[in-house]
């Protein structure tokens, strides 16, 4: 995964505008299959996964991927978070990110 | 040996000296130029030694006015900051430790020299790629490339406090850009504000300082204001009957006052006057 790609926070309700592009993505394991996993980050996001993905059932990951026309997530980074994950704090960073976008997304000024 | 040295004192010290002057002159300059630009930088500007919370794209933004000056974000100087991410690469070499953090913002350099007496932080560093860390230190650059020099890179065990983090990056970044609650001014340097307050209008900083008081407590607190006591304050029974409020009213606002530390007793437990600051 090369240095330079910018990864804004999303969840599943920001991911149409983001196709094609690559986002970061938190939120809870909730069905896991082979390759493919879903988890719900204010809704569902099916996850395509790369194969050194260590995911555990209901706990919290973090993807960092690109999201395919059908907004699914092909994923490139996939860290398992545990179970301790506050979902509603992480809802707060990704409205802020795009609120404040000055400083948290490449590409916009202050 | 003595006498060689004394023989050959004419030629030998000379050049011997010379080229040792120019070595230690060199080496003092060297040395005596990075500390004046560290130590003077510091003692100059010791009341802005804060440590704030950013992201790593403030960290890439942050305006260096020219190569050495000091770095600033949003208009204030920073010097000390603490920021997290997940860890991309770890490069460890013989002095120093250093790694690339990404917060999905963007990525940064982060250098951590090794203590001499802790060399197994160099094979060992606590944490592994794709973990998250959290930074502390300094922000620099050498050559026009921006990183940091870490005093302490620590890794993070709640996932929750990488999300901690962006907010409160978010927080520091809006209390200095936005204008504050109670900024009557609105265009004012935050650091005026009260002294502004407190010449224009009394009323305004003693409704600010009332803030988090009961209705009874503020009723107590703007009629001392109104009546001058002079240096003994206002007593209990001039309380009840200029403001209505009944005895024991008086004295539970009065406690919440006190504790507060909005106004203090003075002749007696029931006399006060307002704390004045």
């Amino acid at each position: 995964m090369s240095d330079q790609i910018e990864a804004p926070r999303v969840t599943a309700r920001l991911l149409d505008n983001f196709i094609g592009r690559h986002v970061r993505i938190v939120g809870q394991v909730i069905e896991l299959r082979g390759d493919q996993a879903v988890i719900n980050s204010d809704g569902a996001v099916t996850i395509l996964l790369n194969r050194d993905a260590h995911l555990s059932q209901n706990g919290g990951a973090q993807i960092i991927g690109k999201v395919n026309p059908d907004l699914s997530i092909k994923a490139l980074n996939s860290v398992n978070l545990g179970d301790n994950v506050d979902y509603k704090l992480y809802g707060m960073v990704v409205e802020v990110t795009h609120k404040f976008p000055q400083i948290f997304l490449t590409g916009t000024s202050q | 040996m003595l006498t060689d040295t004394t023989a050959a004192y004419g030629g030998y010290t000379k050049t011997g000296f010379g080229a040792q002057g120019g070595d230690d002159s060199g080496g003092f300059f060297a040395g005596g130029s990075q500390q004046g630009s560290q130590g003077g930088g510091g003692q100059k500007n010791f009341q802005d030694e804060s440590l704030r919370p950013v992201t790593v794209k403030q960290i890439l933004e942050a305006d260096e006015a020219y190569s050495g000056a000091d770095f600033k974000i949003d208009g204030q100087t920073v010097t000390q900051i603490t920021a997290v991410g997940q860890v991309r690469s770890i490069n460890p070499q013989p002095t120093n430790i250093t790694i690339r953090i990404d917060d999905g913002t963007g990525t940064v350099e982060v250098k951590k020299f090794i203590d001499v007496d802790k060399q197994h932080e160099a094979t060992n560093p606590g944490f592994e790629v794709d973990q998250h860390v959290r930074v502390f230190g300094r922000l620099k650059s050498f050559s026009g490339k921006r990183y940091v020099s870490a005093h302490l890179i620590r890794l993070i065990t709640d996932p929750n406090e990488v999300n901690y983090h962006m907010l409160e990056a978010t927080y520091v970044h809006l209390y200095f850009t936005k204008p504050q609650p109670g900024d009557n001014g609105g265009d004012g340097d935050g650091m005026f504000i009260d002294g502004g307050a407190g010449a224009g209008g009394m009323g305004g900083q003693s409704n600010s300082k009332l803030s988090g008081c009961s209705n009874l407590a503020r009723r107590m607190h703007t009629y001392m204001n109104s009546a001058s006591g002079g240096n003994e304050g206002v007593h209990l029974n001039n309380v009840v009957s200029g403001t209505g409020m009944s005895m024991n009213d008086v004295l539970k606002a009065a406690e919440e006052l006190l504790g507060q530390g909005l106004i203090y007793t003075t002749v007696d437990d029931e006399t006060w006057s307002i704390l004045e600051y």
